[in-house]
């Protein structure tokens, strides 16, 4: 059997991974990614859009070309990238499995940071099973990574920035969005965005039935009571995100729960550190965040885990750790830092240790 | 104001409920079940859940478990379809020197009356073709089989609860005096009963939930890591030392024995070596994906056999604690029942007196 040792082993190599690596790497230590998928970026790789809100040191970039810049960033530092190669379980003493689906060999790791990202989550209604019935997020990958036409007619399930901005990607390689399905009340800001694109949205409404022969045919919508009827053969469910846990329940990691975080995560402290000594969270894995949260936490983890194995003097350390946590504070939506906050609060407050004076502040702050 | 009871019984387990339902068949006593988690959410959930009897040592062990496999059909009758089938038990062997430990165990099994075959390579691989040509032979008996724990358990408390037992469930107990020769039983959420009898079937729980009474219980809690495959099509017919075939065609594999405390993960080592040797057991199994890996914490007491009966020292107290639950709910639900509502038993219980262990 392989055997495999290193100081910082990440799992997941979406943006908050990376970010963790390449800050890892560039501070001396040895540095391995696993990811499933076939190459790196995770879920940048079909975001077209152009990111704003990024840390200072990115420039305003869409997804994929974030994904090069990243490339070009790590690929003289000291990082091993196992790629097809999954997180199936764990060995005794800070290791855990690997598969390549031929062969499955221990890793060894000084500290482990779990990237995993988020998932989209689904609406069920009757017919939701039905092929032309996908997320939206399923919808973006077909049209941008697999530059396959995911149908011609389209209603979208949930009014958010992302549904829209996918809604509006498709208009553009010539999908007719029928309408945007809202559950309650909108955004009005976001509303006036699709009234200029000429993207109709529909409030208060839900999918009573998807039916057809074999794929989606037609969708069967209740407007504030009224019922309409739409012949499509695509339909995207644009829900929020929840964070991916399996890593964390492998490694007995406790959970908690926070509405304004997606749900349950891994509980954690300031550092970033699990419950499970040695493990780190970063990335929406730790709270749905935007991208530049996702690429703060995946430093912030970095940061820490590097402090953890001296690799950093102390005041370097410090000065770094706090200019992030205000540099989320600011990047962040507000109530998801206040989210996060509180949730560090709690997790001292569960292990009945002393909250730090640091946190306190920010707990202030916000 | 607590509520008065004339049984509590700690634990909702197979054999707490098994238990209550039997006591509930007179409908004479007030029963009440309390049980810190939720049923099949601890042991009794996550078992292969055989009903294997043939090779229990001593053999009277073995005739309490034959027992116990022959009133299953007869508990179906009464509390509803368990998924019960006797599929006949097949443990291999791989050396002919163990050939004389096979037939020595049959030997002492037939003075009891469990019928045991010790079969040749070439019988083994009649009855189960897919076990491999590497086995020398195998102990067979037709009493074995398995069970749907889930079913099982949720059938019992059903059945208790249609003949007026009460449960109360996600609540630790937390403390129990005696008074005035009654039970006095508090729970983490408030709840204050008393009880003329109390019955302990903690499971795994056991060394603490008897310490609430300063009495002692030597049991071990074990791990064990199950894997389950995708379904596959018929492969085994019988419930084979180490594995079963599911109604749905998932095979469970199982073997190991770890003592981790009560750690409910499950490492990839273990599963590792018990994919192998469920390959040594069955080749074509090589080709056949895990889809899940599961641990239960059993508990097995010190001397491995069953803890049934009075504890000694406190009156009105009884205890049932076991390895092989699942074989043994109906027998101990059983002669537990016999044992509150007429003080004696249709089988000598003395063997498996707590008592035994302080000599």
């Amino acid at each position: 059997m392989v055997k495999i040792k290193t100081d910082i082993l990440i799992i997941g190599s979406g943006p908050a991974g990376l970010n963790a690596a390449y800050t890892a790497a560039s501070h001396g230590a040895n540095v391995i990614i696993v990811d499933e998928a076939i190459t790196i970026g995770g879920q940048l790789k079909q975001q077209t859009q152009i990111l704003n809100n990024l840390p200072g040191e990115f420039n305003s970039q869409r997804g994929f070309s974030l994904v090069d810049d990243f490339y070009e960033r790590l690929k003289s530092l000291p990082i091993t990238f196992l790629l097809r190669h999954t997180m199936i379980g764990i060995y005794k003493n800070n290791s855990i499995g690997v598969t390549n689906g031929k062969e499955t060999f221990p890793i060894t790791y000084k500290k482990l940071i779990i990237a995993t990202g988020a998932a989209e989550e689904a609406t069920i209604f009757p017919g939701w099973t039905l092929p032309g019935v996908m997320t939206i997020g399923a919808a973006q990958i077909l049209l941008n990574r697999e530059h396959v036409l995911p149908g011609n007619e389209a209603i979208i399930l949930g009014f958010n920035e992302f549904s829209l901005e996918v809604g509006k990607q498709l208009e553009s390689c010539g999908v007719n969005i029928k309408a945007i399905v809202a559950k309650g009340n909108y955004d009005v800001e976001l509303f006036h965005e699709a009234k200029n694109v000429g993207i109709r949205v529909v409030s208060n409404a839900t999918i009573i039935s998807a039916t057809g022969v074999n794929e989606v045919e037609k969708v069967v919508l209740n407007i504030d009571g009224i019922e309409e009827e739409h012949m499509v053969d695509l339909v995207c469910i644009g829900n929020r995100l929840s964070p991916i846990l399996e890593a964390f329940e492998i490694l007995s990691c406790q959970l908690a729960y926070q509405e304004d975080l997606g749900g349950l995560f891994p509980k954690y402290y300031n550092s970033l550190e699990t419950t499970n000594t040695s493990v780190y969270v970063a990335g929406n894995a730790a709270g749905i965040t935007n991208i530049g949260g996702i690429l703060i936490t995946g430093e912030i983890a970095a940061w820490n885990a590097l402090y953890s194995l001296e690799l950093l003097e102390y005041s370097q350390f410090k000065n770094r750790s706090r200019a992030l946590w205000e540099q989320l504070y600011r990047i962040e939506e507000s109530q998801v830092f206040k989210a996060r906050i509180a949730a560090i609060k709690e997790t001292y407050k569960d292990e009945s240790l002393a909250l730090p004076p640091f946190v306190e502040l920010l707990l202030e702050e916000c | 104001m607590s509520k008065r009871y004339d049984i509590v019984i700690i634990g909702s387990g197979v054999i707490g409920s098994s238990i209550a339902y039997h006591l509930s068949e007179s409908q004479q006593e007030e029963v009440l079940v309390i049980d810190k988690g939720f049923p099949l959410s601890g042991t009794s959930g996550s078992t292969q859940a055989w009903v294997w009897v043939h090779s229990k040592a001593p053999a009277s062990y073995g005739e309490l478990s034959m027992f116990s496999a022959e009133l299953y059909p007869i508990l179906e009758k009464k509390i509803g379809d368990v998924e019960y089938k006797r599929t006949g038990g097949i443990s291999p062997f791989f050396s002919e020197s163990e050939r004389e430990k096979a037939l020595m165990l049959a030997e002492k099994q037939a003075t009891v009356g469990i019928p045991i075959e010790v079969l040749s390579q070439e019988e083994v691989l009649s009855r189960e073709p897919a076990l491999s040509p590497n086995i020398v032979g195998a102990t067979y008996s037709p009493i074995d089989g398995n069970v749907n724990p889930f079913r099982l358990v949720e059938l019992f408390i059903r059945a208790a609860k249609k003949n007026n037992v009460e449960f109360s469930f996600y609540t630790s107990v937390t403390s129990i005096l005696k008074k005035n020769g009654l039970f006095e039983i508090e729970t983490e959420k408030g709840g204050k009963y008393t009880a003329k009898k109390i019955i302990f079937a903690g499971g795994p729980w056991m060394k603490e939930l008897a310490s609430l009474i300063d009495i002692k219980v030597p049991v071990k809690q074990v791990r064990g890591q199950i894997l389950i495959t995708e379904p596959l099509t018929n492969l085994i017919k019988h419930t084979i030392a180490g594995m079963r075939q599911a109604d749905n065609g998932e095979v469970l594999i199982g073997y190991s024995l770890e003592e981790v405390g009560y750690d409910r993960r499950t490492t990839l080592d273990i599963i590792q070596n018990t994919a192998q040797m469920a390959i040594d057991y069955i080749p074509s199994l090589a080709n056949a994906n895990i889809v899940r890996a599961f641990s239960g914490i059993r508990v097995i007491p010190e001397d491995e056999l069953p803890i049934i009966g009075e504890i000694p020292n406190v009156e009105n107290a009884y205890i049932s604690v076991m390895h092989s639950g699942i074989t043994l709910s109906p027998i101990i639900g059983t002669l537990m029942a016999e044992l509150l509502l007429h003080g004696d038993t249709s089988i000598d219980l003395q063997q498996y007196s707590l008592s035994r262990f302080d000599k």
